[in-house]
């Protein structure tokens, strides 16, 4: 065999082995984006599922807060009603019920009875937990959203992107509302 | 406006009475300043993602050194056995060349040699295999550790599930072990298999900021795939040992043989006699310094690692106070640990010896010592 021809062989042989590890990489970056949408959709969810125990463990200590507590089930059975709808009907509903939950935790402070009991302890711990987990699994869409657009954009693998047809991913942003801390007003 | 001073490092101003520098995080009073430059340029390192390339990259070059250490060792020992044995079963190319007096290849150059350092890295990478498809369980055994449930310990397992959240992968199985000793440790060659431990000590003294930094940083050594690191590297290390100590009495046969032959008159039917004696002077060489070095590369590992698991657990809670707090908390810890042993200390977040001497054996430590990672820390949080 001709030196040539080997050597044209060879190069196709390396270009081939590109492509199928690009490829690949491509699809498990996308999959990943996906599944870490999936994860933010579990946690919310997981969040509205804990809230009404939250309410019927709280309501007999806090009387005196009904309209704070009427907020923050009216908030959820909105988030709860644009579950599965993606992230442009959700986000503002989880953003309201994030600033009601939060000016709950606010007030539940003034109650010493409430953070004695057991019940509640354990049921803040689990929804503080799953604030966490939101704000974890977002955190990671976000990191894998950017993995996967540095490749769609970076040369080479732009070009097997666009051979495939991957395309960009959104970001997961949030509104300085959201990150806001929740007010509580003195009286 | 307060009084200026100017950084030792890097020369940026800084408040007067400042501990490190806010532009380069060195320390700002003169002794602790006097630090190695190589320490200085990864300190710089400002950002996680940059943090934990260079270290991916530094361990990269740290297995390639084993890889030469073996090789050479190898070749080293091939080429002595080509000149004191080759010419006993088959006339090889290099004999040739040094019955040949005023040959003109180059001496040292030997065909037994690169085979032995070709089978010594065919070798390497087969044992590290069977190393790793062999259980990875036996830390929980010897560490006892048992699993606890999410009732048991709900904050522990809601923290792990947190962290596994933000790092991608699979809970993994949440044990304790029942002991005053603050410490921790993670286990598992792969992400879908893996366990995090910490001592019921640990569980009582932190706080949930600083119970997450700490888990964050074993579940970077989970997501960096750190298990399957030792134990290559361990592998390699025994391996070199072990054909170390072949080449030892190799040089030690070969060194009698050479002798007898002067003894006997008979150096002159080799015209590559001097090439003997050096050959073998470098193989007693290479036989001794190559498990020394060895040894030395895998604690060197052992502590880059360490450190791109707590650049990790920044990137996973984006909040290095708490490892901090935490790596502070553990510097300070009194209670010794029954459950450490030499085989399992490279798995815990600090050295589980208490008085390891830092300063003494800095080079054959498994760990960095904890002021200079909780420094580095602190850069990632500026």
């Amino acid at each position: 065999m001709e030196l040539s021809t080997v050597i044209v062989i060879g190069v196709l042989v390396l270009l081939g082995f590109y492509l199928v590890s690009t490829y690949n990489r491509l699809v498990r970056l996308r999959n990943q984006v996906r599944n870490g949408w999936r994860q933010i959709d579990v946690q919310l969810k997981r969040r509205h599922d804990l809230i009404p125990n939250l309410v019927e463990t709280v309501k007999d200590y806090m009387a005196y807060e009904q309209e704070t507590l009427r907020q923050v089930i009216e908030a959820r059975s909105r988030a709860v009603a644009t579950e599965g709808k993606g992230p442009e009907e959700a986000l503002p509903a989880e953003q309201m019920l994030s600033g009601a939950l939060g000016k709950l935790f606010a007030l539940m402070e003034n109650y010493p009875d409430l953070k004695a009991n057991e019940n509640v302890s354990r049921l803040m711990e689990e929804l503080s937990s799953t604030e966490n987990r939101i704000a974890f699994s977002r955190q990671h869409y976000n990191d894998s959203v950017m993995a996967k657009n540095t490749a769609v954009e970076s040369f080479p693998s732009n070009l097997v992107a666009r051979l495939f047809g991957f395309r960009h991913a959104a970001y997961f942003e949030i509104d300085t509302q959201e990150r806001a801390v929740p007010k509580v007003s003195l009286r | 406006m307060a009084e200026r001073v100017p950084c030792p490092d890097c020369g940026a101003d800084n408040r007067a009475g400042a501990t490190t520098c806010r532009l380069c995080g060195d320390p700002m009073n003169a002794t602790a300043a006097a630090k190695p430059a190589v320490q200085r340029k990864l300190l710089r390192r400002t950002d996680f993602v940059a943090a934990a390339e260079a270290n991916r990259k530094a361990t990269t070059r740290l297995v390639l050194l084993l890889l030469a250490i073996g090789a050479t060792l190898g070749y080293v020992l091939g080429w002595n056995l080509e000149i004191f044995i080759g010419d006993a079963l088959v006339v090889t190319d290099s004999y040739r060349a040094y019955q040949q007096p005023g040959h003109d290849s180059i001496w040292f150059l030997s065909s037994w040699g690169i085979w032995a350092a070709s089978i010594i890295l065919v070798l390497s990478v087969i044992w590290t295999l069977i190393a790793l498809r062999q259980g990875d369980r036996i830390v929980l055994r010897i560490t006892g550790a048992r699993p606890v449930t999410v009732e048991q310990e709900p904050v522990l397992h809601n923290v792990v599930e947190e962290m596994a959240i933000a790092a991608g992968i699979p809970k993994p199985q949440v044990v304790v072990i029942e002991t005053e000793a603050l410490n921790a440790f993670a286990t598992g060659l792969s992400t879908r298999r893996s366990a995090v431990g910490v001592t019921r000590g640990l569980l009582d003294a932190l706080d949930r900021d600083e119970l997450q930094g700490v888990i964050g940083h074993e579940l970077g050594h989970i997501v960096n795939l750190d298990m399957r690191y030792a134990t290559a590297v361990s592998t390699l290390v025994g391996l070199i040992a072990l054909v170390a100590d072949a080449a030892w009495r190799v040089a030690y046969v070969g060194g009698r043989a050479g002798a007898a032959r002067r003894v006997g008159g008979r150096s002159g039917g080799r015209g590559g006699g001097g090439g003997a004696a050096v050959a073998i002077l470098i193989l007693f060489l290479v036989a001794a310094l190559a498990p020394v070095f060895a040894k030395l590369v895998q604690m060197a590992v052992s502590r880059q690692r360490e450190f791109l698991a707590d650049a990790t657990s920044v990137r996973l809670t984006r909040n290095p106070q708490g490892l901090m707090s935490a790596l502070e908390k553990l510097s300070k810890q009194a209670a010794p640990f029954p459950g450490a042993n030499r085989a399992t200390q490279h798995l815990f977040i600090v050295n589980p010896f208490k008085h390891f001497p830092e300063k003494a054996s800095r080079l054959m430590a498994t760990h960095p010592p904890l002021d200079a990672r909780i420094r580095r820390l602190g850069n990632l949080g500026g």
